[in-house]
């Protein structure tokens, strides 16, 4: 495996797994309460896409900076 | 050792995208600095080529999702007879740095070269061809770099024209179905442009073909973890859009319903944004149409004299020696000296002079001007990047790439900005979802100039449309463009008047001075003493005593009295050689004219002759005090009258003196002369502040003496003699150095002698600094004021929201307005030139 793809691997578990974790707290937080199950749905959703774009500038040039 | 590369960078938009550059070429190790500007697209690179080469800085570039533009080169190659020989000109032309290609055809002749653009030189190409032992027969196409600017130019100019005919009429056809059921419009529109269906079928073709290109940028850039004004984009079309689409094919979800599908929003918001850049790129090269005008100025061909009779060339394989024709009307295609004929040659768009200059034989010509009358003919001294025009081009490019100060705050707050804007708008979301509809929702409730009301909309919805605004309404472009573009209008402002700015910097503190320091000699005055007063006794005429004293000064080598031939001369009196002639060291000298003995020097020299001039003692020691040296003459041994010389006051220096205290600033004068001439001349010029008898290395202490005072100071003088005070001073000004800007030290360099074009550089430098300070405040503004507002600060209270739609077009308003507001600056003109023109 080249370093380019095993940093692009590595970036996408820790970026997909921050994204994926507060969508997921976001789930949870709305099951607490009243809320449509579109909302739910479709507020994690829009959480995993903002907080994708947030990650993915943050963890890439980190995760390169390690193992170039 | 040091070496600097400038690249043409392809696919920056914001200031996020200048940042990123920026940041990923400091991490390479061995960059020492690196500048991008964003108007130009231009980035600037130094570093050690021991340590890193071209390579590693290009991939940097590239890693980071940006393309480095290259360039293609064709020369015609003479002497290749085989295999071999194309696979040594291949590798020397390959090994050469910024070469990426060669392709040699060795049946035609023809090598191509591709490169990065600017990277390399023609000259270094050619020489290496020429190095092993092929002829360079001719340059067949080298695309000029203004070629290549302005194609990249046009073709995104076409693309989002293309684009604009697609985007605006399907989305105003968007915008009227899903105002079909608004005031009692159902009466006019057909009821299917009102059917979600068709509204999805109108809207999809204007995501997928107007709206890809952010899509694809913003993808490319995340992939390298790179964020651009591209994904706000990106993100506000694709979930508007994802809305629009759930809301037709899934009434129900709970985003509103079939009612609230906002295609329009989608559609339209498409289509700003594409109006947005088609207008920014209709505007973005203008701010550069300075560089631009240079860069067009360059001659294509010369009429070179080669056996005897002359050939056309083009100009840039002229070689210094060369002997060149020019015609009436022709450009001037390299620096030279005129060898014969005689001319009127207009140098305006170098010099900012209007009026044609006469060119003669010994006369020196700039290559980019224009021969008005006649045909001369003249040797080539400089050719190609030494010629005034190149370095002038390259003064003002690098100018333009530098960065102001003032421009610090906003490249902060733009790298950062396009995260924190997502940040702001999952915020946004977090608050609207879980606290603020509960607590302020109305469905009553409706978008800024907007009639459809959001009764249908739920939670996710509504919170999810704000957040998505706040991602429309930002515009990093505004900021980014803000300082370049205005530092670049400027400064090709400057060089418009024959003022060059050598950065961003110098425009910044120039705008700031409040003092202003002048050398005399060669500065305020002419730099040569001239004939100011000739008072006869009554013996002969004013005149006449001038011609004899010209006579008798003709074979001087003094200063003093080659200012006498010139004066006998320049009033027509014919100077004719003296019978004989004698110097006396420190006193004057004796000369035989027309029968005559003549007298003529210093007061010793006729106290020890036994004149008599003791009646004209008060008039040559009032004299004296003006700062003048007088000479005595006397005729047969009779006092026959005296002459004073002077350095005179340039015409010019009084006004732009006084123009400058006008404008607020302190005028003072630094001088290695007398006390007393020092103060005549001040006097003369209207400066009170004279520091006089200064050593040109103590000049400097002078300037340090008024910093410490906290004066901001500039120092104007001859870019040479003066460069201790010059470099010493927050502002350097090297006045008329001719045309060879180069070896000028300075932060400014002022081609003409004239002192008006210090008056000149002042203003256009507070007039540029305006316009960053109007648009700094603007884009601050706009994007302080609009993104709370977008994200629904008023809501609660005045029930207003902006929709997406709304929020495209101020975001694309936003950094149009920035540039039309720099564009102002092209009608600017400095105070004198403006009398000038009305006289």
């Amino acid at each position: 495996m080249s370093t380019e793809s095993k940093i692009a691997k590595i970036s996408a578990a820790w970026y997909l797994g921050i994204s994926g974790g507060l969508a997921l707290v976001f789930y949870y937080v709305t099951t607490l309460q009243n809320f449509p199950a579109v909302a739910r749905f479709g507020g994690a959703v829009w959480v995993f896409i903002l907080t994708i774009i947030i990650a993915m500038p943050v963890v890439i040039p980190r995760i390169k900076k390690k193992y170039q | 050792m040091d070496s600097s590369i400038t690249l043409t960078v392809h696919g920056m938009m914001c200031a996020s995208c200048v940042a990123h550059v920026e940041k990923a070429l400091n991490n390479v190790a061995g960059v020492k600095t690196a500048q991008v500007n964003l108007a130009t697209g231009k980035v600037t690179a130094s570093y050690d080529n021991q340590a890193t080469g071209l390579i590693e800085i290009t991939q940097a570039i590239s890693d980071v999702g940006y393309e480095v533009a290259k360039e293609e080169i064709t020369l015609k190659v003479s002497g290749m007879a085989c295999a071999a020989c194309v696979g040594k000109v291949e590798k020397a032309l390959g090994s050469l740095p910024g070469v990426t290609d060669v392709t040699v055809n060795l049946s035609t002749g023809n090598v191509r070269l591709t490169a990065y653009a600017g990277a390399v030189d023609i000259a270094a190409v050619k020489a290496a061809v020429r190095d092993l032992g092929f002829e360079v027969l001719e340059r067949m196409d080298t695309q000029s770099e203004l070629d290549r600017e302005q194609e990249a130019r046009e073709d995104e100019i076409r693309r989002q024209r293309r684009n604009m005919w697609l985007t605006w009429p399907l989305g105003l056809i968007a915008m009227i179905g899903t105002m079909r059921h608004m005031w009692g419009l159902d009466k006019f529109i057909p009821h299917f442009m009102g059917n979600n269906y068709f509204l999805l079928a109108v809207t999809s073709p204007v995501i997928i073909f107007g709206g890809w290109q952010f899509f694809v940028h913003s993808w490319r850039g995340l992939k390298r973890g790179v964020t651009d004004m591209n994904l706000l984009y990106a993100t506000g079309i694709g979930s508007s859009y994802l809305i629009a689409v759930i809301n037709t094919l899934w009434p129900n979800a709970g985003f509103g319903g079939k009612n609230a599908t906002f295609f329009e929003a989608a559609a339209l918001l498409t289509a700003f944004i594409v109006l947005g850049r088609y207008l920014e790129a209709l505007t973005r090269g203008r701010t550069s149409e300075a560089i631009r005008k240079l860069m067009s100025l360059k001659p294509k061909m010369a009429r070179v004299v080669r056996d005897g009779g002359d050939i056309e060339i083009p100009a840039d394989e002229v070689e210094p020696g060369d002997l060149i024709i020019v015609r009436p009307g022709e450009s001037i295609p390299v620096d030279g000296n005129v060898t014969d004929g005689y001319s009127a040659v207009d140098e305006s768009m170098l010099t900012g002079e209007s009026i044609p200059v006469e060119k003669k034989e010994g006369d020196t010509v700039i290559g980019g001007t224009i021969n008005k009358t006649g045909t001369f003919r003249f040797k080539a001294t400089k050719v190609g990047k030494d010629t005034a025009l190149a370095q002038i081009i390259n003064l003002v490019e690098n100018a333009q790439s530098s960065k102001a100060p003032i421009q610090k705050l906003a490249d902060l707050v733009a790298g950062h900005f396009i995260m924190g804007v997502h940040v702001l708008s999952l915020i946004v979301f977090f608050f609207w979802f879980f606290v603020g509809f509960d607590l302020f929702f109305s469905p009553g409730g409706r978008f800024l100039l907007s009639t459809g009301t959001l009764e249908t909309i739920g939670v996710f919805g509504f919170s999810m449309l704000l957040s998505l605004t706040v991602l429309v309404i930002s515009c990093p472009c505004a900021l980014g463009l803000a300082t370049p573009s205005a530092i670049m209008a400027g400064s090709g402002k400057g060089a418009e008047n024959g003022i060059l700015f050598k950065g961003a910097e110098a425009i910044e503190t120039t705008a700031k001075l409040d003092t202003i320091i002048f050398d005399k000699t060669g500065t305020l005055t002419r730099g040569e003493p001239s004939v100011t007063d000739v008072i006869p006794t009554g013996a002969v005429v004013a005149a006449e005593l001038l011609r004899l004293a010209a006579i008798a000064e003709k074979n001087s080598e003094h200063p003093l009295g080659e200012a006498i031939v010139n004066g006998a001369k320049e009033k027509g009196l014919s100077v004719e050689d003296a019978k004989s002639f004698n110097a006396i060291p420190g006193y004057g000298i004796e000369a035989q004219a027309e029968g005559k003995a003549l007298l003529l020097g210093n007061r010793r020299l006729m106290e020890s002759k036994n004149v008599d001039f003791g009646a004209y003692v008060s008039q040559v020691e009032e004299l004296e005090r003006m700062g003048k040296t007088v000479m005595l003459i006397a005729i047969d041994n009779n006092f026959a009258g005296l002459i004073a010389v002077a350095d005179t006051l340039k015409e010019t220096s009084v006004a732009a003196i006084e123009q400058l205290r006008r404008m607020g600033i302190e005028v003072g004068m630094l001088t290695g002369d007398n006390q007393r001439t020092a103060e005549a001349i001040a006097a003369q010029a209207g400066i009170d502040y004279v520091v006089a008898e200064v050593l040109p290395e103590d000049k400097a202490s002078e300037i340090i003496k008024l910093q410490a005072q906290g004066k901001k100071t500039a120092m104007v003088g001859d870019g040479i003699n003066d460069a201790p005070a010059l470099a010493q001073a927050d502002v350097g000004i090297a006045v008329g150095s001719g045309t060879d800007v180069a070896k000028e030290t300075g932060d400014i360099i002022l081609i003409r002698g004239d002192l008006r074009d210090v008056v000149s550089a002042v203003e256009v430098a507070r007039a540029t600094m305006n316009k960053v300070k109007q648009n700094l405040w603007w884009a601050f503004g706009y994007n302080l004021l609009g993104i709370p507002i977008a994200a629904g600060i008023l809501y609660p209270w005045t029930g207003w929201l902006v929709s997406p739609q709304l929020a495209g077009l101020f975001m694309a308003l936003s950094s149009f307005s920035v540039t039309m507001n720099t564009l102002t600056l092209k009608g600017f003109v400095p105070s004198f030139k403006k009398k000038q023109a009305i006289a």
